[in-house]
């Protein structure tokens, strides 16, 4: 039996008062010209029109990231600046992988917690579509001099060139999401817990087409019309997720060819593509919300971060971070009403409630002896997920964090919980709940 | 000098073209950096026997990153693996009794014959070999599995669990030749929780130079939880002879792990420690240990610096070869004092004054010429093979305070001493071991390192050979 909580009665709670975030689009497609921090401008500023929250009364902007725009890689701080905010409102940028966004929306929380702050806004964004092609460490290495140093004379030259050949080690390199230890990009990691773990290509396949036909109705119903903005882009108006198929079948994602081993299991299908989008949440505390007259969606009773040998299971994280999260809450896993996990991979995903499922993972893994638990298929992932949602690494945990929130907030459900995987071996999780 | 025959490519390859009917040794897999959590990251190890180590080995391969493949007739042999591998992401795989699949190879074969009961049992062992024996890669382990034969009540009973340790000597002169080793442990009633380090080390590269070694799992010395990396954290180590060669090798292997080594050789090899202490941030005592007070000298300086001790590796020594008749009594004198008479009275000092902490560690260096006898070694043999009679009566003295004693008995070692043979005798010596090739310092500095972990509670009173399965010294 799970104790009741009591805790945050005795100290100042975080709220959170309404979240929105940009439709979620396909890299190098409509958000092209839209860098992470243009993305993000957006987002906020369609929660201060949404919220009319007076712009006096914030004290700063949280921002999650993960490809930081280079010459001004601290967004939060651009945010207040683009949006003509007081020059008061500070701002941070945080940087936690994939988990980025919640982390920025926990800060946040914990700040006002600490009495630090009353009204914050967090979230995340990110562009691939804007990752800068770094120059490989060698060229910059070898240009430096000229551009920077002494003049140059003709010799210098001729030796810059020298120390440039072969010419294709100089050329800019593709971004690639693979882990700095290891040099394994993350699909490999995904085809690797898919084999270890057992998922077959038809369970990820089918956990796929779920996610789509989850998420598809969900926008047709026009359950996120209160979350999406829409956003002005160059070429025209982009009013909704773009990557969603609701026509998908499980038929037509096990005709896709695996991308990461001959024999393997991965596909683009069952994996989350390369996303461009931002989400921001407002936070207040409590008492400041109710002050200034706002229905709070939910709060957060728990929330953890756990590390795992990257070399091992890379996106194992979740299995570790959950049980955390719900002890910190002095709950168990049946108590949450929802459950909600980032889908970075389908076998990421079924390896995590394989583990979460299983007696043996939780005798060594957690001590405790009995499992976690099953997650009922009912109330997971019960809007699709970053799989057919698609996934702005920084924005994915605000975006998590909106959906869960509004939920409790019209369902009178109680409790739910949040999963995330990142990269570095990196797990988050976090436990909302309903304020009345 | 270098051994041709590993490390020369052209030699190599000349060799294997013109068919010469000369054995190329194997190239050793050897481990690179500290103590890793998975030392077993991907291997396969097949496993079978129906003893009672089935739940511990599931436990322990799995967290080390196995993939175990289990050989039994049904789903019931999986059973034990099955929580395990789900924690640890390595779901076990039946493999039916009998002939190997095409193609499949494994890195390790681990047979648990605890409750082998008769000699007829035996064949158990060669059913579950036989197959699989030919498709262990190359520098792969082989474990066999038993309980202590002096606990056995019934002499057949004995007579079985003897038999496992001679099957594996010979089963370690087959497989030599392709780099892999074979070792028994035997494991005492109620010690199996004990057992789960040896293993990591000896089907890991650590063990790259052990081999038809027999090793005694007990109860005996009080121990508590171990870690699995960073094994030596917070822990001071006393290195003799630490300025090179083996010395100097346990001497960096330990600082991997975290432990503050004290570096100890004599003045005249200042130079030479100072840089091995600089190099991996440890401190330098200069003592002669033959002098009269020196052990005094030695655990004062323990006590004032560091308030103690937790691991002491007696390493250094010297050979004064020469036939009885032609030897000269210092050259006796010499050989037994530092080989022998040092280690002593240092040890009885360290312990007398309680500068070896409760949980310590003691190493000392034996050695295989020393214990299977070797002419014109008189001197050094009787040092040698005394240290073997040392460690087991100082070993269950000392096992209330969590002390563990053991030796270490290197073989063929490539080092400055064996440079100095004469070529031909080198030779022989090199390829008198089943991997066909000499060791190297490290190989007995990962003995000497694993012996003084926390984790090798389990086994005291021991002289792990180093040799690579020699011929000699049994």
């Amino acid at each position: 039996m799970a104790k009741k909580h009591n805790g945050s009665r005795n100290k100042r709670r975080a709220v959170i008062v309404r979240g929105v975030r940009t439709p979620f689009v396909k890299a190098f497609g409509k958000f092209l010209k839209l860098d992470s921090i243009d993305l993000a401008d957006v987002a906020v500023r369609s929660l201060l029109e949404r919220t009319d929250v007076p712009h006096d009364e914030i004290d700063s902007i949280v921002w999650g990231g993960v490809i930081l725009p280079s010459l001004a890689p601290n967004i939060a701080r651009e945010i207040a600046l683009d949006l003509r905010l007081p020059a008061s409102v500070e701002g941070m940028t945080c940087t936690r992988a994939c988990a980025s966004g919640l982390q920025a929306v926990t800060l946040a929380a914990a700040a006002i917690e600490r009495g630090e702050a009353d009204v914050v806004i967090a979230g995340g964004s990110d562009s691939t579509s804007n990752a800068p092609l770094n120059l490989p460490q060698r060229a910059v290495h070898a240009l430096a001099p000229l551009a920077f140093g002494k003049a140059p004379t003709p010799a210098d030259y001729i030796g810059v060139l020298s120390q440039m050949m072969p010419i294709t080690e100089i050329l800019p390199k593709m971004p690639k999401i693979a882990e700095r230890t290891t040099g394994e990009v993350m699909g490999e990691s995904a085809e690797s817990m898919a084999r270890r773990n057992e998922i077959t290509r038809e369970a990820q396949d089918r956990f796929a087409a779920r996610s789509h036909h989850l998420a598809a109705a969900a926008i047709a119903s026009g359950r996120f019309d209160d979350e999406v903005t829409p956003v002005e882009a160059p070429d025209g108006w982009v009013h909704a997720d773009n990557i969603v198929r609701g026509d998908t079948t499980f038929e037509r994602l096990s005709k896709l060819r695996p991308v990461f081993a001959r024999d393997g299991t991965v596909t683009a299908g069952n994996a989350s593509p390369l996303t461009d989008g931002a989400a921001a949440v407002l936070l207040m505390s409590e008492e400041k919300a109710r002050s200034l007259g706002y229905a709070p969606l939910a709060a957060f009773r728990s929330w953890a971060y756990v590390g795992v040998d990257p070399a091992d299971q890379l996106l194992i994280g979740p299995a570790l971070a959950m049980p955390k999260a719900l002890n910190r809450a002095s709950m168990e896993l049946k108590d949450a009403s929802l459950v909600d996990m980032h889908e970075a991979f389908a076998a990421q995903v079924l390896s995590v409630t394989k583990a979460l499922a299983s007696k043996g993972f939780a005798k060594a893994r957690l001590g405790r002896s009995k499992a976690v638990g099953e997650i009922d298929e009912d109330n997971f992932n019960i809007y699709g997920g970053s799989l057919s949602i698609g996934h702005p690494f920084g924005a994915t945990g605000a975006r998590m964090v909106t959906t869960m929130a509004n939920e409790l907030a019209t369902t009178g459900k109680e409790t739910a919980l949040l999963g995330i995987c990142a990269a570095g071996g990196l797990g988050a999780a976090a436990v909302l709940e309903a304020v009345n | 000098m270098t051994d041709l025959l590993l490390e020369n490519e052209n030699a190599r390859r000349l060799i294997r073209t013109l068919g010469l009917p000369i054995p190329v040794p194997e190239k050793l897999e050897r481990a690179k950096g500290p103590y890793e959590e998975r030392p077993l990251d991907d291997k396969t190890v097949l496993v079978g026997g129906a003893g009672g180590l089935q739940s511990v080995l599931a436990q322990v391969l799995t967290k080390a990153g196995a993939n175990p493949w289990v050989v039994g007739g049904s789903d019931d042999a999986l059973e034990p693996y099955i929580g395990p591998g789900e924690a640890w992401a390595r779901a076990p795989r039946l493999v039916e009794p009998g002939e190997a699949p095409e193609g499949q190879r494994v890195d390790a074969i681990v047979f648990d014959g605890t409750e082998l009961e008769s000699p007829q049992d035996l064949r158990q062992l060669y059913d579950f070999m036989h197959p699989w024996i030919r498709r262990l890669s190359r520098s792969g382990r082989v474990v066999v599995l038993g309980r202590p034969v002096g606990k056995a009540k019934k002499p057949a009973r004995a007579a079985t669990r003897a038999g496992l340790e001679g099957f594996t000597r010979s089963l370690a002169k087959e497989i030599g030749a392709s780099g892999s080793i074979a070792n028994s442990v035997f494991v005492e009633e109620g010690a199996e929780g004990r057992l789960g380090p040896v293993l990591r080390f000896l089907l890991s590269p650590r063990s790259a130079f052990i081999s038809c070694q027999p090793f005694h799992v007990t109860n005996l010395a009080k121990g508590e939880e171990a870690p699995e990396t960073h094994v030596l954290g917070g822990k001071v180590a006393l290195v003799t002879g630490a300025a090179r060669g083996i010395g100097e090798a346990a001497a960096e292997l330990l600082a991997a792990e975290g432990a503050h080594v004290v570096c100890l050789d004599r003045p005249a090899d200042d130079a030479a420690c100072s840089r091995v202490a600089q190099r991996i941030g440890g401190s330098v005592l200069l003592v002669d240990i033959t002098d009269e007070d020196a052990a005094a000298r030695i655990t004062n300086d323990l006590k004032e610096r560091f308030g103690g001790v937790d691991v002491v590796v007696h390493n250094a020594g010297v050979t004064r070869d020469k036939t009885l008749g032609r030897m000269k009594a210092d050259a006796w004198d010499m050989a037994v004092d530092v080989n022998l008479g040092a280690v002593v009275r240092i040890t009885e000092r360290l312990l007398k004054n309680a500068v070896l902490r409760p949980g310590g560690r003691i190493i000392c260096l034996s050695s295989v010429s020393g214990i299977a006898g070797n002419r014109g070694q008189t001197n050094y043999s009787a040092s040698k093979a005394g240290v073997v009679g040392f460690v087991e009566a100082l070993a269950s003295q000392v096992a209330k305070k969590g002390i563990t004693v053991n030796a270490v008995a290197p073989g063929f070692i490539e080092t400055r001493l064996t440079d100095a043979m004469p070529v031909a005798i080198r030779e022989v010596a090199r390829r008198m071991s089943a991997v066909g090739q000499g060791g190297k310092p490290e190989d007995v500095g990962q003995a000497i390192t694993f012996l003084a972990t926390p984790g090798a509670v389990g086994l005291t009173g021991e002289t792990v050979r180093v040799c690579g399965g020699a011929i000699i010294g049994a």
